[in-house]
């Protein structure tokens, strides 16, 4: 993928996608004395992390926190905003039928809320789906259930999972949720419990960080920083065409709104794209060959819109974001900018909000005209009980398409046959969740421009598809104790295998009742064994006789398999009431000390 | 599902400590059993107890028989619970990985 470098020939570096990718991608090769042209089609730089204002009002595009495990993004990030960034604490619930549920979930709380009949059909659901799992977790739905039970799925996953990607949970590839929730398991509650973030993990559930004028401030900086290195950021440049020969990439041809529709063209050697993978396609020319055009068309994206709001109250609610999984409207996230930073809203008196509808480019929500948005969202703020209507006194909409990558039934087939085609672009590597169609958040994204920029320069070889696919992707810092905790808790909370123990306490009272059988047999007497004969009371045919001993031994390994396969089914559901139990107690503990301090 | 979460979920048993917990328990039960008889008394001391004696040469339903019947339910036991949890740790082994 990378060129071949050759002493003699200048390299001239094309970046297309001024978002997270394209823009790091830019940095490295300025850092490196490459300073590349980088093309954006929008009119501001950041892409998806992009900050939109209004009035003076900062509106962040989906909410976007400021955490990585990779120590290399956050380098980049201190060494681009230094002090501009803030601790922010975290709170965010869900709202369904009415009620607020704390997000991340807390199993007090959400039983609480649920009401006592309906938690205990969600444990009884949960301990079902243990109990008797999906086989295969190919979709979402099942990938889920199998960890949280129907149940739970139903009331906390189903309504906004389908309003986020338009389709049901039954479609939606099980990869998706083993991705972006990896890890999250009642396992992993169960080990939280033990583990307090102020002393073992710091987590995001906590706090984070973000940019002062949010995640735009740091795009700007970065485009800046560029710019100054002898490097462009050229806006308003959408990719028309992607001239190639044969396999190499040679112009690139854009036309915008700073040229007055005047195309223009950008020769390079080097090329490292974040646009969509699907536009990439589609605009190269020669034509990339009919199967892989094919293919790029049936990969999709999802977008959304985000209605601003400005309300004339100086606190509204306290949550960074609320997510409303209620289906009876459509909205599908509340952001509150000013929880987030105080500095993205100018007037302290006031608040901003962004309701964010999730579409397809081009269905009704997406062609919707401005006010009637506006109206639809001061209509559901209202229904939610956060804002009064006649509060609101402004607002306006941001559409963002290509937001998300579809993972449906058949993305990974054409995907495959998309990425085997551009591949084969000697001088061209894709970048960011676009570029490569995965649902990388912004520090991997950021990770595949690094990675890309050092295939080009150094000749290196990082497989750009594979970041975050072997990462893990957890919110957390991981201190030295934790992973010996975790041993010591698995061993006290683990399951045992049903099965295997069933059959080892089969072996052995099978085993048992043989050799008692064979001892009497072999003692003899006048009566063998008349007391252990009266087992035939249970087991028909059985006698104190060698052949008894075999029918003895068959018996015995059927019984001990039940008997241990119900001792393994009690144990396993009493270890997860204990679990249950100690979180209960770890809650109520700081109360009952409460009393002591009055 | 992700190894990681068979690591942490399957359990794997101690044989050793599983072997001296069954050996002590059964050993227990039989030295119990044998005392409460001796104790209760009467003509004849505890008959079908006394039948143990088929499986455990040199045992007696009397207090040193208690002693001798404990030691026998220990190793009984023992074996019983060893080979429990070494089949069971081999099943998980081979099905697991």
């Amino acid at each position: 993928m990378s060129l071949p470098h050759t002493p003699s020939t200048p390299r001239r570096f094309v970046v297309v996608g001024a978002g997270p990718a394209g823009l790091t991608a830019a940095y490295e090769l300025a850092q490196a004395g490459e300073p590349p042209v980088v093309l954006e089609k929008g009119a501001m730089v950041g892409g998806l992390a992009r900050t939109e204002s209004y009035r003076g009002f900062h509106f962040d595009m989906g909410g976007h926190r400021f955490f990585t495990k990779v120590p290399e993004v956050d380098a980049f990030w201190r060494t681009v905003l230094g002090d501009e960034f803030l601790r922010r604490p975290r709170l965010s619930r869900i709202y369904y039928e009415g009620r607020f549920f704390d997000y991340p979930l807390r199993p007090t709380n959400a039983l609480a809320g649920l009401g006592a009949w309906q938690s205990v059909l969600v444990g009884l659901s949960y301990l079902r789906w243990q109990i008797a799992p999906y086989r295969q977790e190919d979709t979402f739905e099942q990938w889920v259930t199998n960890r949280f039970g129907r149940r739970l799925f139903r009331t906390f996953f189903k309504s906004y999972t389908e309003k986020v990607w338009g389709v049901s949970c039954s479609e939606l590839k099980a990869e998706w949720a083993a991705q972006r929730i990896k890890d999250l398991s009642l396992w992993t509650a169960v080990r939280s419990m033990f583990l307090r973030p102020q002393h073992t993990i710091k987590t995001l559930i906590e706090e984070f960080d973000y940019p002062r004028l949010g995640p735009g401030m740091m795009w700007n900086a970065v485009r800046a920083e560029v710019v100054r290195l002898g490097g462009s950021v050229e806006t308003d440049h959408e990719v028309v065409a992607i001239e190639r020969d044969g396999n190499r990439v040679t112009r690139i041809v854009t036309r915008g709104a700073s040229t007055n529709g005047t195309p223009r063209t950008h020769a390079g050697t080097d090329f490292i794209s974040s646009m969509p993978i699907t536009e990439l396609v589609a605009r190269l020319e020669p034509p990339a060959p009919d199967a892989v055009r094919a293919a790029a068309r049936q990969l999709s994206h999802r977008a959304f819109v985000t209605v601003c709001l400005i309300v004339d109250q100086p606190d509204l609610f306290p949550d960074n974001w609320i997510y409303i999984h209620d289906p009876a409207v459509q909205v599908g996230r509340i952001q509150n900018f000013k929880n987030w930073s105080p500095a993205m809203v100018p007037d302290a008196t006031k608040t901003s909000l962004g309701l964010e509808y999730f579409c397809n480019q081009g269905d009704p929500l997406w062609n919707m005209p401005d006010d009637e948005l506006v109206a639809l969202a001061r209509k559901e703020i209202a229904h939610v009980g956060l804002a009064r209507p006649e509060d609101v006194v402004d607002g306006c909409v941001v559409r963002v398409a290509d937001a998300y990558p579809v993972y449906d039934s058949s993305y990974r087939e054409h995907l495959d046959v998309v990425r085997a085609y551009v591949d084969g672009l000697a001088n061209l590597q894709t970048i960011g969740r676009n570029g490569l169609h995965r649902y990388n958040n912004q520090d991997h994204a950021m990770v595949t421009g690094m990675l890309a920029v050092k295939n080009a320069l150094h000749g290196e070889h990082h497989d750009l598809w594979s970041v975050n696919t072997d990462q893990e992707y957890h919110e957390e810092i991981r201190e030295p104790a934790v992973d010996a905790l975790e041993d010591a808790l698995a061993r006290a909370f683990g399951k045992l295998d049903r099965t295997g123990f069933g059959l080892a306490v089969g072996a052995v009272v099978g085993m048992l009742i043989f050799l008692a059988t064979l001892v009497l047999v072999l003692r003899g007497g006048p009566v063998v064994g008349p007391h252990l004969a009266l087992l035939s009371q249970y087991f028909p045919g059985y006698r104190v006789t060698l052949g008894g001993s075999v029918i003895g031994l068959a018996y015995g390994c059927v019984a001990g398999f039940v008997m241990g396969w119900t001792f393994a089914l009690v144990r396993n559901a009493t270890t997860f009431v204990s679990a249950v139990a100690l979180r209960r107690n770890a809650d109520t503990g700081p109360f009952s000390r409460f009393l002591d301090s009055i | 599902m992700a190894s990681d979460d068979v690591r942490v979920r399957i359990l794997r048993l101690d044989a050793t400590a599983q072997a001296i917990s069954t050996g002590v328990l059964a050993g227990l039960g039989i030295f119990v059993a044998t005392n409460w008889l001796v104790l209760k008394g009467g003509p004849v001391v505890g008959p079908n107890l006394a039948l143990l004696a088929q499986f455990c040469p040199g045992y007696s339903v009397t207090f040193g028989g208690s002693l001798i019947g404990f030691a026998y339910g220990f190793v009984y036991g023992g074996a019983a619970g060893y080979a429990v949890s070494w089949i069971y740790n081999r099943f998980v082994q081979t099905r697991r990985g």
